[in-house]
């Protein structure tokens, strides 16, 4: 439910086809899809392009956007998808590297804001660690400070699901800063 | 709170240098680029116009300096009169200052 009445006047003007008025709409989220984007992909000239290629692909759908709903969820969940896509083309492509035998440099180099940092960096290991799917939810959760029910929103996974995945996620980056934080 | 929350809510402290963060350019040039291409596309008048315009402007341009430079050549080569003297019967008349 869209509690914004602002917001929900700018999805109408935008329904009846005012690009200007989509602009409102990209500046009020735009950093927090960049910020999603990143979570996932870990690279900041892909966040970029995700969170661009995201708003154009929601303002191609946005005739059947419901009403009343909130953008935020939604323009989330796409942004989460197109990088998830991302990441999984990302596995596939080293995969076939892996399999042709020949050493190759990362292609997906993270450009990480706090390396300097070494308890930063500590977490960021240990969260690189965890399997994709823990990796992404304790990332959204712990970096984006998003909720269990957001999380849920812009992964489309249950919140059940979110809250097990977070769980894991808790047990095992306990055991690998254990030095840090007993 | 848990010792569970704790762990998270300390570790959250913690990453918050991990949160990637772009600046204000890097906003206005993704959305200067969304706009771009989100934006209608032109219709077949406004094309003929985006043609047109530039040569309407060049011509008027062509006009105003071809007129301001024959005005020039008139004024340029034609000798002022302010005298005229009129010679008849040995008598000189003159006209003017």
């Amino acid at each position: 439910m869209n509690d914004d009445p602002l917001e929900a006047r700018l999805i109408a003007r935008v329904q009846n086809g005012d690009a200007e008025a989509y602009d409102a709409l990209v500046s009020k989220y735009l950093r927090r899809v960049v910020a999603i984007a990143f979570s996932i992909v870990r690279n900041a000239h892909d966040a970029e392009d995700l969170a661009q290629e995201a708003f154009v692909k929601a303002y191609q759908s946005i005739g059947r956007f419901r009403a009343g709903a909130s953008f935020g969820p939604w323009i989330g969940r796409i942004v989460t998808n197109l990088a998830l896509d991302v990441v999984k083309h990302r596995t596939k492509f080293r995969h076939e590297e892996i399999g042709e035998a020949q050493p190759a440099g990362r292609r997906d180099d993270a450009e990480l804001p706090a390396l300097q940092n070494d308890l930063a960096a500590r977490i960021d290991a240990a969260l690189e660690e965890l399997p994709e799917m823990q990796r992404i939810v304790a990332r959204l959760h712990l970096i984006e400070e998003l909720e269990h029910a957001e999380i849920a929103a812009v992964t489309g996974l249950s919140d059940g699901t979110v809250r097990s995945h977070l769980s894991l996620a808790r047990t095992k980056l306990k055991a690998k800063l254990a030095d840090l934080y007993d | 709170m848990t010792e569970d929350d704790d762990f998270f809510a300390r570790l959250r402290a913690d990453a918050a240098p991990l949160r990637y963060q772009p600046d204000e350019a890097t906003l206005a040039r993704i959305r200067a680029r969304i706009q771009e291409r989100i934006a209608p596309p032109p219709t077949v008048a406004e094309l003929l116009a985006a043609w047109f315009r530039p040569l309407a402007a060049a011509i008027t341009v062509v006009a105003i300096l071809a007129g301001v430079g024959l005005a020039s050549i008139d004024t340029g080569t034609a000798a002022p009169v302010d005298r005229v003297e009129i010679v008849a019967g040995g008598e000189t008349y003159v006209v003017g200052d």
